[in-house]
């Protein structure tokens, strides 16, 4: 990041925003897809969980690098009435726990409010400088 | 350096480019669902400096800010690059540097009435 941008703290708290509303994005995904049994690849969903990185070496923004699919074990529960159940009843369901999710959204939604925060912040400092031209 | 111009052709060449982009951003706020709409952003600062940075004067009518369409942006499923984030961004930089200018401009009004005033 350019260390003479007088805007660099926008830029920062907007990327901020950016990122933790694509986290969003996975985290709706993932309560959606709560009990989805056909992920279109012969198994049920797989939880989604995003990677951020810093947009550069510093001070920098931060970016989504990356949205991976958690590995943990599928969650098996009993239902021998269900189309998909095995010979023993259970039926394999996503590795989506909604508590951890609703967590997360929490998170999001205050790292989200905080850069906002932020920028307003920033926003009444410029204005603090601006009235010396008064 | 070139022969500085009048610095109030100047505020005034930036105030025109900040005018421009505030429409730019309503623009793209506007069409943040459009299929197939891409934002449009102003040049205006390349332009400057590259005229600041050459010899001779500067004349500032021939700066004129230019839409254009940077097509940097990561595209959406529907072909629309908008991100309200970034255009609530740009929208706050543009207020303080429009504030900025005024405040200059207005200054720079005041000193000249001081000026004439100084007879009386």
């Amino acid at each position: 990041m350019d260390g003479n941008n007088s805007f660099g703290p926008i830029d920062i708290a907007i990327s901020g925003m950016r990122a933790q509303k694509r986290h969003m994005d996975v985290i709706s995904s993932n309560v959606a897809n709560v009990r989805t049994t056909d992920a279109g690849t012969g198994e049920p969903y797989r939880r989604l969980e995003t990677l951020f990185k810093t947009q550069d070496d510093g001070v920098s923004g931060v970016s989504v690098d990356e949205i991976v699919k958690d590995m943990a074990d599928f969650q098996k529960i009993f239902d021998p009435g269900h189309t998909l159940a095995d010979e023993d009843g259970y039926v394999a369901m996503p590795n989506v726990n909604l508590p951890i999710e609703m967590m997360n959204l929490t998170i999001a939604t205050r790292a989200y409010q905080a850069n906002v925060a932020i920028l307003k912040r920033y926003q009444q400092m410029v204005e603090t400088t601006l009235e010396l031209l008064r | 350096m070139p022969e500085t111009s009048n610095i109030l052709d100047l505020l005034e060449a930036g105030i025109r480019a900040e005018n421009l982009r505030q429409k730019a951003i309503a623009s793209n706020i506007a069409n943040l669902e459009t299929p197939g709409y891409r934002r449009v952003d102003v040049k205006f600062e390349e332009l400057l400096d590259k005229a600041l940075g050459s010899a001779g004067k500067i004349d500032l009518s021939k700066i004129e800010p230019q839409l254009h369409q940077p097509k940097q942006t990561p595209v959406k499923s529907n072909g629309n690059d908008v991100n309200l984030e970034t255009e609530v961004g740009e929208m706050v930089k543009n207020t303080l540097r429009h504030k900025a200018y005024i405040r200059v401009l207005s200054k720079k009004y005041r000193q000249m009435e001081l000026a004439l005033n100084t007879k009386t």
